[in-house]
């Protein structure tokens, strides 16, 4: 699935760089930012330096301890930590600042591609996915700027500026600290790679858990109903008890993680004693360094522990940053034209010249034999009421989806009022074009806001125009609170009868010059099915209107029927006509009067 | 306070669940901060008997030597030991105890009938067994940590001021104001987390809700003023999490910075109290050191506190869950019905909580074993409802209920498949063999899409499966139905997924094959209806009658504008 896995395979730095290309606002007083954390990472080790030079100047000397030199050192050192106090505040701030700038842009950008790539990359299946783009591969990004971004800044200034001090004051002991600590990042690196394995089965566990349990949950009813609740509740209770053996073997493997550095940290100690013990006093080597190195030893390790853990938050990043990366690269849905051209003013015509569409199929080259449309040729006049109708897989709701732009015919070409559609603006086609969709989706919030989605700053006035025009005041006025009734999530409030009238009312608000209808196939009561084709045909009065029908009352009102067969136009003629000819039209009105008449008896066998 | 004494009792009934784990992992802390202390008295050691002397006097014993280096590795060692012990087992105390309230959860999930659920919104109870668990357990894991900081304050506390009271005292009182300032931070910082949590949480809903009406905003051309709406969220987003890191990034460098004040403080008191003869360097430097060690505990109890809060809120909504005693079962009040009869309704009211209306009314009927009966009525007019008390998924306010003895299957407008095989989807876990599986699938017109998919019986349906379609679902639960040879069937709409011709050759399958079967079906189109041998009609909560379809059609006016309201559509459309 493109969606998910990387488009291509970049390097990590490719990647990188190209997500700094993104989003240049990173890259904006980086090195500024570098430079305060830098100052802020000297403050880590005044403390050490401090001690080695108190006691080797100011206490351990042979004329006595000198407490007015100490108190210099300490006012010197007081001051220093608090600029570095300072630096380390300033680049922290503007570190997260910039990191959050950086990310709300590309959040933003992600968010808008996303809304034009093409309906095909939109599937059910993807859903979860493009999401996830936007919220959770960028919360990856957020966090790594948190925690990993400024360890990439200051840990790398402190071991060198650690190892410099160490280096100064003894080479010999300070190369064989580097010595004994260098195999901790070895051992860090293979616990963490357990653990990261660890962790992805702990989370893929709890996931596993939570669709266990959800499906208890709604499926309480069949479970009620069947006494199921032994069998699946038993079934989520191993869910729950994989997940916690999942967790508690990432913990024990998480357990050895800081311990390591630990006893790193003492052989270290114990290795620089021992060696400069051996070596004894020299001009350099004095018991001040010695003791100054039993302190450098733990600020040396510490950066080198904190960044094996933000490696594994970089590769998280990176990963993150990729998918994001690879939605980017998804083309967008029919591009747009570079030298659009306005429709003409009035009703518009529609010409559909020899159209032929294969879905593309990524990778495999589709051939003339996956065509869903064959060769369309139909010329629908403006203002004419066509009904294409056809079964399943006969490439009706693409033809539907065609005229719609929603994508481009693989060959061929579709003319509204004699400009081609691939030379229409985006916003031109939509003001002037509508589709009502099968399944109508609704916005969480009123029915007036559903309807204004259609027109944005449309009056109540307006919408309640449009009610009376399609003569749903009636129904309206059973609404709880009229047009300012809450639809709930995706409208469920409303049966789905409801929603259709309300997708209806959004389009009479739209007031277009074309007009696409894809019926719902699902059954609504009989009082909302009268209401909606009543509304329909109001609707569609004085429109260009195209119906992809399921209901073949649909077709019998239109003025022309198209009927369907695998991508090919086989009758084209009015309802009329068509129904005493013998052909594909004749058979499926023939099924359906059957369904809509209730004579007792004769479709009981036996 | 009272949060104070909610969070031990928090505490202590959550321990109680496994304790033994809990109490190792405490023990390995507490080894943990006797080791750190210890370690300090090492580094001592090893300055005052090991490096000073060297250094300063020219010769050191190699036994003393080597005796100070194990010194300061036994120690370490130990001291990272008692890490290990800590973390592996206070991991294990709270993944055991999570997973003992998410069982208790689920065993309420199934034990509550569905009236109960109706009441509660799905994802609600999921995440009380999922992240309210989580969040209720969260704070166990850094329990056993602060037991050992607060054991370390006290002991390093008593340590330092007996080493040099002077110097002790001084160090002893920044502890306080480390651990104040955290507390402060961890609180403000709070505010902006959650506030952050709230609007991703926003964000993420107002994607998904958008992304899911993609094509609506294609259609509209709303793509520009959609991102616009979603860009507002993201922004708050942002601004919460900027925030946040200025506080951050205070807080950070106060807490760096105040204990290495701290320590430049002791570094000149000790030089006065190195002249004076009241310490020695090495115990100078083991002051500085145990500071240094001490810091970062210091700035982790503060995050272990901070959990607190979560964890009760994740805590009293799990209560509430677990607190609430099982509903008694609908099913054990409906009686069995006199011989011949499969259902016998009498007085039957019901009113929705919160409702005034009933939705059924002084409903009384009688069906006869073996007939097909059609339940025909407006939009609220109660249909659903009778379906649900009849099935016994739900317990009237008022009249009795009785049906056959034998098995009573339902099966919903909306068929739930468990995301498992077709198998497990027909059986729910029974053992019925294959043969059995095969006729219920027969029966219910779903053999041969089954038997066309790679693995048959054994194919994975849901999310991770292949996707049936509503016609589809809708045979497989209607299988997992009749695979129980039910007595009595009861169908909520549940053809209307289904093309006529399909949904007459089910029923006629049903008649062949168990004859005896009684069908109360909600019937929403003339089809469906022409299947049935008597139509009970529904309106307003009542029932207005009950007979063949024909003579209702006669004598009912409103049952024939019903029906007729889709001949008149196909009327219209023959025009």
């Amino acid at each position: 699935m493109p969606v998910t896995e990387p488009i291509g395979r970049f390097s990590a730095v490719h990647t990188i760089n190209r997500g700094l290309q993104e989003a240049p606002v990173l890259r904006q007083g980086l090195g500024v930012t570098w430079a305060l954390a830098a100052v802020g990472a000297t403050g880590r080790i005044v403390v050490p330096i401090l001690v080695q030079q108190a006691i080797d100047k100011g206490i351990v000397r042979d004329g006595g301890v000198r407490v007015g030199l100490v108190v210099v050192f300490a006012i010197v050192a007081a001051v220093a930590l608090l600029i570095a106090g300072a630096a380390q505040r300033q680049a922290v701030v503007r570190l997260g600042r910039r990191s959050e700038a950086a990310l709300f842009d590309l959040r933003s950008r992600l968010i808008a591609h996303i809304h034009r790539i093409s309906l095909a990359d939109h599937n059910e299946e993807r859903r979860g996915a493009l999401v996830a783009r936007v919220t959770s591969d960028i919360e990856t990004l957020a966090q790594f700027f948190q925690w990993g971004g400024l360890a990439w800044l200051l840990d790398g200034p402190l071991m060198i500026l650690v190892a410099s001090v160490m280096l100064a004051y003894d080479w010999i002991l300070a190369l064989v600290a580097f010595a004994v600590a260098a195999p901790l990042a070895v051992v860090l690196r293979l616990v963490q790679r357990h653990l990261v394995v660890a962790y992805d089965k702990a989370r893929e566990r709890n996931g596993e858990m939570l669709s266990a349990i959800t499906e208890v949950v709604t499926g309480a009813e069949t479970i009620t109903a069947y006494d199921a609740g032994r069998v699946l509740g038993a079934e989520a209770d191993e869910a729950v008890q994989r997940k916690a053996a999942a967790q508690i073997r990432a913990n024990v493997i998480g357990a050895f993680l800081f311990p390591s550095g630990e006893v790193f940290s003492v052989l270290t100690v114990a290795a620089v004693v021992l060696t400069g013990v051996a070596r004894g006093p020299s001009s350099a080597l004095t018991a001040g360094a010695m003791i100054g190195f039993i302190f450098l030893t733990y600020r040396f390790l510490e950066p080198i522990a904190e960044f094996t853990e933000v490696l594994d938050q970089t590769q998280t990043a990176v990963a993150g940053l990729r998918r994001v990366l690879g939605v980017l690269d998804l083309p967008i849905g029919p591009p747009p034209p570079e030298h659009p051209r306005p429709l003409p003013v009035g009703s518009l015509d529609i010409d559909i010249c020899d159209v032929t569409f294969s879905y593309p199929t990524r990778g495999l080259a589709s051939s003339a034999d996956d065509a869903v449309l064959r060769h369309v040729n139909v010329y629908i006049p403006a203002g004419q009421q066509v009904a294409v109708v056809g079964e399943t897989g006969s490439g009706k709701t693409t033809l539907g989806r065609l005229i719609a732009r929603f994508a481009d015919p693989t060959i061929g070409e579709i003319r509204l009022g004699a400009v081609p559609l691939r030379q229409v603006s985006n916003d031109d086609l939509r003001q002037r074009l509508v589709v009502v969709s099968q399944e109508p989706f609704l916005f969480t919030g009123t029915m007036a806001e559903n309807v204004g989605f259609a027109r944005p700053g449309t009056s109540i006035d307006d919408m309640e125009a449009v009610v009376d025009r399609l003569d749903l005041r009636e129904w309206v006025a059973t609404l709880p609170e009229g047009m300012m009734t809450e639809v709930g999530e995706r409208g469920e409030q409303l049966s789905a009868g409801e929603r259709q009238l309300v997708a209806l009312v959004r389009a009479g608000v739209a007031d277009p010059d074309v007009l696409v209808l894809d019926e719902a196939t699902s059954s609504v009561d009989a009082l909302t099915e009268v209401r909606i084709s009543r509304a329909l045909t109001r609707l569609a009065e004085g429109r260009t209107t195209i119906a992809i029908a399921h209901r073949l009352s649909t077709a019998a009102r239109a003025d022309r029927v198209l009927v369907l067969d695998r991508g090919v136009v086989v009758e084209d003629g009015p309802h009329d006509a068509l129904v005493l000819g013998d052909g594909i039209y004749s058979r499926l009105y023939e099924a359906w009067m059957t369904a809509t008449t209730a004579e007792q008896g004769d479709l009981l066998p036996g | 306070m009272q949060r104070a004494r909610d969070g031990f009792a928090m505490l202590r009934a959550q321990i109680r669940l496994h304790p033994r784990p809990f109490a190792i992992a405490v023990s390995g802390a507490s080894v943990f901060a006797l080791c750190t202390i210890a370690s300090t008295a090492a580094v001592e050691w090893v300055i005052d008997r090991v490096i000073l002397p060297r250094f300063e006097e020219g010769h050191v014993a190699t036994g003393t030597a080597l005796t100070g280096a194990g010194f300061v590795i036994g120690i370490g060692v130990l001291r990272a030991a008692g890490v290990v012990v800590r973390r592996a087992w206070a991991g294990r105390a709270q993944q055991r105890i999570a997973a003992t309230l998410s069982s208790s959860v689920v065993d309420r999930l199934v034990r509550q009938p569905s009236t109960w659920h109706n009441r509660r919104a799905d994802g609600d109870l999921v995440a009380r067994a999922g992240v309210d668990t989580d969040a209720a357990t969260a704070v166990l894991a850094p329990i056993p940590f602060a037991t050992s900081v607060v054991l370390m304050i006290f002991v390093s506390g008593a340590w330092l001021i007996l080493k040099d009271g002077v110097m002790g005292a001084a160090a002893v009182a920044v502890f306080p104001v480390l651990i104040g300032l955290n507390v402060v931070y961890q609180q403000r910082v709070d505010q902006y987390y959650t506030d952050a949590q709230d609007q991703l949480g926003r964000l993420s809903a107002g994607v998904h809700e958008s992304f899911d009406g993609v094509q609506l905003v294609k259609a509209y051309g709303a793509e520009a003023r959609e991102t616009e709406r979603l860009s507002v969220i993201a922004s708050r987003l942002r601004n919460a999490r900027v925030g946040a890191v200025r506080l951050r990034g205070t807080f950070e460098a106060l807490l760096d910075v105040i204990p290495s004040m701290a320590n430049v403080g002791l570094v000149v008191l000790g030089a006065i109290r190195v002249r004076d003869g009241h310490i020695t360097v090495g115990e100078l430097s083991s002051f500085v050191y145990l500071f240094t060690l001490l810091v970062f505990p210091l700035r982790l109890i503060g995050y272990a506190l901070s959990e607190m809060p979560h964890s009760l809120a994740g805590w009293a909504r799990l209560r509430e869950v677990l607190d609430e005693p099982v509903e008694p079962d609908p099913r054990q009040a409906i009686g069995t019905a006199d011989p011949g009869r499969a259902v016998q309704v009498n007085d039957l009211t019901f009113t929705f909580r919160g409702e005034v209306r009933p939705a059924l009314a002084d409903v009384s009927f009688d069906v006869a074993a073996g007939r097909v009966v059609a339940i025909v009525g407006p939009t609220g007019s109660g249909k659903t409802t009778l379906v649900e008390i009849v099935g016994g998924l739900v317990a009237p306010d008022r009249g009795r209920v009785r049906t056959t003895a034998g098995m009573r299957s339902v099966v919903f407008q909306e068929a739930f498949l468990f995301s498992g095989t077709v198998r497990h989807n027909v059986t729910l876990g029974e053992p019925y063999d294959d043969d059995t599986v095969w006729e219920a699938l027969r029966l219910a017109e779903a053999d041969r899409f089954v038997a066309e998919t790679r693995d048959a019986l054994e194919t994975v349906v849901g999310e991770r499966g292949v996707s049936f379609s509503g016609g589809q679902r809708q045979r497989v639960a209607l299988a997992r139905a009749l695979v129980r040879r039910p007595e009595l069937l009861l169908l909520d709409d549940t053809t209307s997924a289904l093309d006529p011709a399909t949904e007459a050759s089910v029923l006629g399958n049903l008649r062949s094959a168990f004859g005896g079967t009684t069908v109360l079906m909600v019937a929403s189109r003339p089809s469906t209806i022409a299947l049935a041998d008597e139509v009970l009609f529904l309106a307003g909560g009542r029932i207005v009658d009950h007979g063949p379809h024909t003579d209702l059609m006669d004598r009912q006016p409103g049952y024939r504008q019903l029906v007729e309201a889709f001949e008149t559509e196909r009327v219209g459309a023959s025009d």
